[in-house]
């Protein structure tokens, strides 16, 4: 038997050890008991090295066999016989299953071009071998494809707009070395379970403020809560970082030689000041040689206008403020002042008392905790999902930013920004096996898909759907439109790969069974901890299912040979899943150097860093060694994601023409659904008054283990919709209630719980239930795939592309029955 | 030797993965847990009491030193091992159910069903039930068995099966928290021994005189 399990003594019963990877991204190592082929149970494999890992793993991993053997299991293949979302199918073997879908695809692909194809994947590092084959097929084939950061809309756009990377983390053992951890919209105590541990360690040791609107189970495990008004965070973060500037309590240096505060800006127009413009400079300009994406800002020091150089972040000894007169090549003169004193200048409308009006917080709080974090560093923020979805959501990012910059808390242990959420982030360099020779695919983000329009935008639209490891028709059918799409026929053709009958599945044409992860081989490397390590095959496939590297590799076959031979035809699919595996273990670079398959079959092996002890600790080598911001975000080339970042410092002055039209050349708080709900009808101020939060749940991870009967079990089987007593009682509504949650634009139902933790004007929502469980009205028919037009001024597919703003939706709540 | 269990409440973050731990390895069907957290004063789980205050309470077999449910056994069927766990003789068991009433903890159930019937209730592929997948002798007696008889009570055994071979109870292996560790009580240098001391251990209910050996430490701890 191929796997790395211990073996028992009696040959009906064995250990496999593999590693429980949903879209949490948690790849969590579990041990399986195969006991006469079939597992009996599962348990954490608790073999990390470091013991804070272990025991990796929660109350989903622990009941996956309750999916694996499960009554939505798919077993056959199935073509659809009845209406789209019917859910009647008809048992297909693999030969007329797949040649049925070739067939579709060609003709599509004839009628309408390969970009009339969209394909998606999800969390990449959940599963890189077997994820790898439709994105290599998807390649050669030409078709579309929608990045899983623009899919779910997690990609914090404060990322590429300040630091030029697509995000960036702490390990959680990490966690441990901040002195102050400030928690903005992450219930991490519910949501990132194995990691929780580190948190209350980074507690005993230093202190952990959390502030949400809602009184969450991490405030209630914090040293102390700021209950602030929702999407104020711009204007907190703005008023602390006033305090700590006016104070002095910034790290001068560092801002001196890693950001981009002591850069010029031309009062005149906005822009920075380029060397090639000033008079004393121009000359030396031109025959500076700087890659295409960088530019030649300017500063001052020692009273002298000097060149910044973008490659080199040696010590300048800038003046960080200031405001001069600057003598412009064609004879003219400009006033300028630098970054720094811009900010200043931004900063003044957010004096205490301001803030406080804003954010509902009290003007002392606000500026002892400014104060206490600044004097306690390093500073750690966890910046997460529920704070960042929101139309302003980058803004929001990047002030909260400046704590942990100014600070000088960037690029050290227990330092820094980290977002948990999405984590498309790949981990090393997989083009070996994901991106062949001559394939190319056509990026279009996941809301321009929804919106219809948008750069790479097919001509003739998306025709047809190939999805897996996602159920969209639950998690994305913003008001609908993929339902609608699916019933009208415009979507020609719609294909899904899963192990179990999701929603997504009944709206399909073709369904393929695949297997769990305790039946096939891939690579893990996620977030959190930043370990390879193996999933391995406890039993066989069960009933018909195929991995999808086979499944892929037959699609591929039937649409032209050629294509096949780059999934190891000669292999069946086990070895060929170990062949490749290999395979990106020899070409993923710095990261997976020396690493082997042989290494990763005794045990999870810790990937390389720049950091001491591999630790990952963002911006290290930035801030260790002065190299130039950003470091490489895979598999984007660094000409991609170096055009955020023109200075190659962190940069919070932004000065494309829109940033400028926008006012939001330097982060500021902006009114919440100014934007969004209030601008499409303004009639909607005080109609929809409950914001609606669509929260993780503890017992799904997104969609899966929505049908899971033992968690079902300890939810009472019932969805819920957390309100403020208050709210409750003015609508008639008590504990218990069927209560229906609607807007304008849809409709779902949930049992009302009074919860005297969540604040008013707030419907909480825990995301991820099946339709089948709302009465068939999916709970995103209430969302909208609203766009932000500075997410789309730059597109590099999953770093610089729009942000779902999830959270940018007011409804209201009916009592429908006791 | 006397088995007891400490559980730190500032450590437990209420994600109830010892409960389905517990029931995966322990084979429970549905509706049946041997080990429950609650949100103390609240209705529901994970719906705070009130503004400002929220902590979280495992409760399963308190494996009490003066067991009430021992003492109104008729048939001896439940009893205290070498060690100090109540352990339950399923060939001894009548279902007459009075340790039921006599637990103050509410910990013990009752078979109603049919086992093999009861898994099924989950619509199973091809009769597919979990847990461990042996039947387990504990000094000879019958403790565990996949698939319990019908009209037979069952709880908590500190996972007597893994403790014969040397293993943590389920719970304990699968709690992501690290809050929860069996020990010896009787060596005051094991770990749960050191770990109670200056830090205000406590057992549930001891008004009751029960003498429970699952010890909690209080939330909110400080270290600094």
């Amino acid at each position: 038997f191929i796997g790395g399990g211990e073996v028992y003594a009696a040959e009906v019963e064995r250990l496999v050890r593999s590693t429980c990877s949903p879209n949490c991204t948690g790849a969590c190592g579990f041990k399986a008991r195969v006991t006469n082929g079939r597992i009996s149970t599962l348990i954490q494999a608790a073999d990390y090295p470091e013991d804070s890992y272990n025991p990796r793993g929660c109350l989903r991993g622990l009941s996956m066999t309750d999916l694996i053997y499960g009554r939505d299991r798919l077993k056959y293949p199935l073509i659809r016989t009845g209406e789209r979302g019917s859910g009647e199918f008809r048992r297909a073997s693999w030969d007329e299953a797949l040649d049925y879908a070739a067939g579709r695809l060609k003709e599509i692909t004839g009628k309408y071009g390969p970009e009339a194809i969209g394909a998606t994947i999800q969390v990449p590092g959940t599963g890189y071998v077997q994820k790898g084959a439709l994105v290599a097929l998807a390649g050669l084939a030409r078709w579309t494809m929608h990045h899983g950061y623009d899919q779910n809309g997690d990609l914090p756009m404060f990322w590429p707009m300040t630091f030029g990377v697509q995000s960036e983390e702490l390990e959680s053992l990490e966690w441990i070395n901040a002195r102050t951890t400030m928690i903005f919209g992450s219930n991490v105590i519910q949501t990132r379970l194995p990691d929780a541990h580190h948190l209350l360690e980074a507690k005993r040791r230093g202190r952990v403020v959390v502030v949400d609107p809602d009184f969450c189970s991490t405030a209630a495990k914090a040293d102390e809560w700021l209950p602030i008004k929702a999407d104020t965070d711009a204007a907190l973060a703005l008023g602390m970082a006033r305090i700590i500037i006016e104070r002095k309590l910034y790290d001068a240096e560092f801002l001196r030689d890693f950001t981009d505060f002591p850069i010029l800006v031309r009062q005149d127009n906005g822009k920075r000041l380029l060397a090639g413009e000033v008079a004393d400079l121009a000359m030396e300009a031109s025959t500076r040689n700087v890659p295409e994406y960088r530019r030649l800002f300017v500063i001052s020091s020692g009273g002298v206008l000097r060149i910044l150089d973008p490659e080199n972040l040696a010590a300048t000894g800038a003046e960080l403020e200031g405001e001069f007169e600057v003598r412009l090549a064609d004879g003219s003169s400009v006033k300028v002042h630098t970054v720094l004193t811009a900010l200043k200048k931004v900063l003044a409308d957010y004096d205490l008392d301001t803030v406080a009006t804003i954010t509902g917080l009290e003007a002392g709080q606000i500026e002892r905790v400014a104060v206490d974090a600044a004097t306690n560093t390093p500073i750690h923020i966890i910046y997460g999902a529920s704070n960042y979805q929101w139309y302003n959501g980058d803004l929001k990012g990047r002030a909260l930013s400046l704590l942990p910059v100014l600070t000088g808390s960037i690029g050290k242990s227990g330092a820094g920004i980290s977002t948990y959420a999405g984590q498309y982030r790949i981990r090393f360099d997989l083009k070996s096996w994901w991106f062949p020779e001559g394939s190319q695919l056509n990026w279009v983000a996941y809301l321009h898909f929804l919106q219809g329009k948008g750069p790479n935008y097919p001509q003739h639209g998306i025709k047809a759907m190939v999805g897996a490891w996602g159920n969209p028709f639950d998690q994305h059918n913003m008001s609908n439109i993929l339902k609608d799409r699916a019933a009208s026929g415009e979507l020609e053709f719609i294909m899904t790969t899963d192990f179990q009958m999701t929603t997504s599945c009944l709206w399909s044409d073709v369904v393929f069974p695949a297997p769990s992860w305790y039946e096939k081989h891939d690579l893990t490397a996620t977030i959190l901890h930043p370990y390879l390590q193996l999933q391995q095959p406890a039993i066989k496939p069960l009933f018909e299912s195929r991995s999808e590297l086979w499944i892929f590799r037959e699609l591929a076959k039937r649409l032209n040979p050629e294509f096949e031979q780059h999934f190891f035809p000669e292999l069946d699919d086990n070895e060929a899943a170990l062949e490749v595996i290999e395979m990106l273990l020899a070409n993923g670079g710095m990261e997976t150097a020396g690493i082997t398959l042989a290494m990763l079959q005794k045990g999870p092996v810790r990937l390389h860093s720049p950091a001491p002890g591999d630790r990952q600790v963002p911006f290290y080598e930035q801030v260790a060694h002065r190299k130039p911001f950003p470091p490489l975000s895979y598999p984007a080339p660094i000409k991609a994601t170096g055009q955020f970042l023109r200075s190659g410092r962190i940069e919070f002055y932004k000065d494309e023409d829109l940033f400028i039209t926008e006012g939001e050349q330097l982060p500021v708080h902006k009114e919440t659904y100014a934007d969004t709900e209030y601008k499409v009808n303004p009639q909607n101020r005080g109609r929809y008054t409950l914001r609606f939060v669509t929260k993780n749940s503890l017992y799904r991870v997104h969609s899966t283990h929505s049908n899971n009967s033992i968690l079902l079990e300890l939810q009472d089987n019932k969805a819920k919709v957390f309100l403020n007593p208050a709210e409750a009682a003015a609508r008639g509504i008590v504990s218990g209630d069927l209560v229906q949650i609607h807007n304008d634009r849809g409709r779902t139902r949930a049992y009302a719980v009074l919860d005297p933790g969540c604040s008013a004007g707030t419907a909480i929502f825990e995301e991820g239930w099946w339709s089948r469980y709302l009465g068939g009205e999916g709970y995103n028919s209430l969302t909208f795939p609203w766009i932000k037009p500075l997410h789309e001024i730059y597109f590099v597919p999953g770093m610089w592309s729009p942000t779902t703003v999830w959270n940018e939706c007011l409804v209201d709540v009916r009592r429908m029955s006791a | 030797m006397k088995m007891g269990m400490v559980i730190d409440l500032e450590k437990c973050i209420g994600c109830r993965s010892c409960m389905v731990a517990c029931k995966q390895h322990n084979a429970q069907p549905p509706q049946t847990w041997w080990n429950r957290v609650f949100t103390p004063g609240s209705h529901r789980h994970l719906t705070p009491p009130a503004k400002g205050v929220e902590f979280f309470l495992p409760v399963h077999c308190q494996h009490c030193e003066n067991a009430p449910c021992e003492k109104v056994c008729p048939v001896g069927a439940t009893y205290h091992a070498e060690d100090g766990a109540v352990l339950i003789d399923y060939e001894r068991c009548i279902g007459c159910r009075y340790c039921m009433s006599a637990c103050p903890y509410g910990v013990r159930q009752f078979n109603w069903e049919d086992p093999a019937k009861a898994h099924q209730r989950s619509e199973y592929q091809e009769q597919y039930h979990y847990g461990y997948p042996e039947d387990h002798r504990h000094e000879g007696r019958l403790v565990y068995m996949p698939l319990r008889p019908k009209g037979i009570v069952e709880k908590c055994t500190f996972c007597a099966q893994y403790r014969d071979k040397g293993e943590l109870p389920a719970c304990v292996r699968g709690c992501p928290g690290k809050a929860r560790f069996v020990g010896d009580l009787d060596d005051p240098a094991s770990e749960v021994s050191t770990m109670m001391k200056g830090r205000n251990a406590f057992t549930l209910l001891p008004e009751k005189g029960t003498k429970p050996t699952v010890f909690y430490l209080p939330p909110k701890a400080k270290e600094v």
